[in-house]
């Protein structure tokens, strides 16, 4: 069964059967977190780096940024009985558009957000995704872990992360 | 091998543009429009009108009030809002055929073309420009050329997407190399067949800012801005990604700097979650079974 993320949204699941879904991302950031012990895992699909931007928002709709939802995808696996030490971390998307580096460069910083928040927090990314031009959708199976990326397009590929 | 010759020919099959839409772009220059005018218009097509009534009483305009009628649905949401639905609504048909050159869903293009449409208006609110029914219009057809071009597109994909990785260029000009003709020509064309109005006819060819003429007109940098932040908020993106070039210049031009995109992106974000039903304008059970996608 399939469990959609929207944009700004987060699942977390138990159920074996579980497949969860966030569907082309384009400069936003899907994380999955997967204890494989327990076999808990959950899905944030993000758009933005820092709350501070909006922090109204940022309280309303914690999914929406980098600095809130993370911090609650990993909490809302803890509360099926994840632990932090068995999570294996996976990450996607924060695309581009062409040209220099300098301007519409949201996907860069929604990485770098995730980055600081895992440096300080001493997560380790296991497998990514990341940057270029490409569209992604994003599968975790909740039985296994195993995280599939499908890049949009007419072969419409599908790596394993 | 050029297919210029091919996709000309294409073009002579090209449909009629849906007439109430067609009558409707020729209101969008006028200061004032009147009641009379708007019903002349509509009461060629009742569907239109169940439709005008079904988005206006929608979470997109979050009215209090249950608005029974076209007069009162003009009173209370104005005539550029009115001219938007009638326009989206009698629109459809053209994107109603699946576009698989350019989008894996069937209704992609439409969804990508809505989306355009809806951040043009968030980004003259965040301009502090006022928000017409022109700019919604330009951003809904700029992507009509892939009508047409999706099935060249579709046969020559791959050589396409090599152009784009190998000399990282944009795709539109992957496929001017490729085909010889790019979706926005295209569009640029199609709008000169069907008559458009002249600044929506520019807006479409010149919407990925490729030749000097872009920048006479702020109409058609709004639509290329608009198009580039439906490409960085993600959904219903097509085959070509996010391969098309950001223009600096353009964020000067209008004094954007990052914060304002996010903030425009926020903002769409909860525009997009209430434009629903424009979604849905397009075959309606599919419509609500998509919304409930995200």
């Amino acid at each position: 069964m399939q469990i959609v993320v929207g944009v700004a949204e987060m699942k977390v699941s138990n159920q074996q059967e579980h497949v969860v879904i966030t569907h082309a991302l384009g400069s936003c950031i899907g994380v999955a977190i997967y204890d494989p012990l327990v076999k808990v895992g959950g899905l944030l699909h993000y758009m933005l780096p820092d709350s501070a931007l909006d922090e109204e928002k940022g309280r309303e709709n914690p999914f929406m940024f980098a600095d809130t939802g993370i911090p609650r995808l990993f909490k809302e696996c803890y509360k099926l009985g994840a632990l932090k030490q068995r999570m294996l971390v996976k990450v996607a998307g924060g695309s581009q558009v062409l040209g220099g580096p300098e301007h519409f460069n949201i996907g860069r910083r929604n990485y770098a957000a995730l980055r600081k928040i895992f440096l300080k927090n001493n997560v380790l990314i296991g497998k990514e995704d990341v940057g270029g031009t490409k569209a992604r959708t994003m599968y975790l199976e909740i039985a296994t872990g195993k995280v599939w990326v499908k890049i949009i397009g007419q072969n419409q590929t599908i790596i394993e992360l | 091998m050029s297919l210029v010759p091919q996709v000309l020919r294409s073009l002579k099959n090209l449909p009629p543009f849906p007439m109430v839409a067609q009558r409707t772009l020729l209101l969008l220059n006028k200061p004032e429009v009147s009641i009379q005018e708007l019903v002349e218009v509509v009461k060629f097509d009742p569907a239109i009108t169940a439709n005008i009534l079904r988005i206006s009483n929608s979470a997109y305009f979050g009215l209090r009030r249950e608005i029974h009628s076209l007069h009162q649905a003009l009173l209370l949401l104005g005539t550029q809002e009115l001219l938007k639905i009638i326009i989206a609504s009698g629109a459809t048909r053209v994107f109603a055929a699946p576009t698989p050159g350019y989008f894996t869903e069937r209704q992609g293009l439409w969804r990508h073309s809505v989306s355009c449409g809806l951040m043009v208006d968030v980004l003259c609110r965040e301009l502090s420009l006022p928000d017409q029914a022109t700019g919604f219009t330009a951003g809904l057809m700029h992507d009509i050329g892939k009508v047409v071009l999706s099935l060249f597109v579709e046969q020559k994909f791959h050589e396409i997407m090599e152009v784009v990785e190998k000399q990282g260029v944009s795709f539109q000009a992957a496929e001017k190399i490729i085909l010889g003709v790019d979706h926005a020509e295209m569009g640029g064309e199609m709008a000169r067949m069907w008559d458009f109005p002249d600044r929506l006819r520019l807006a479409i060819t010149y919407h990925h800012l490729d030749k000097p003429e872009a920048y006479t007109d702020d109409l058609i940098l709004l639509v290329y801005l608009a198009d580039i932040l439906c490409l960085m908020f993600g959904q219903d993106l097509g085959t070509d990604g996010l391969a098309y070039t950001g223009y600096p210049e353009v964020l000067r031009h209008f004094h954007l700097r990052e914060k304002n995109l996010q903030r425009v992106l926020l903002q769409f974000g909860s525009a997009w979650d209430e434009a629903q039903v424009l979604f849905g304008l397009m075959g309606q059970k599919d419509g609500i079974q998509r919304a409930n996608r995200g």
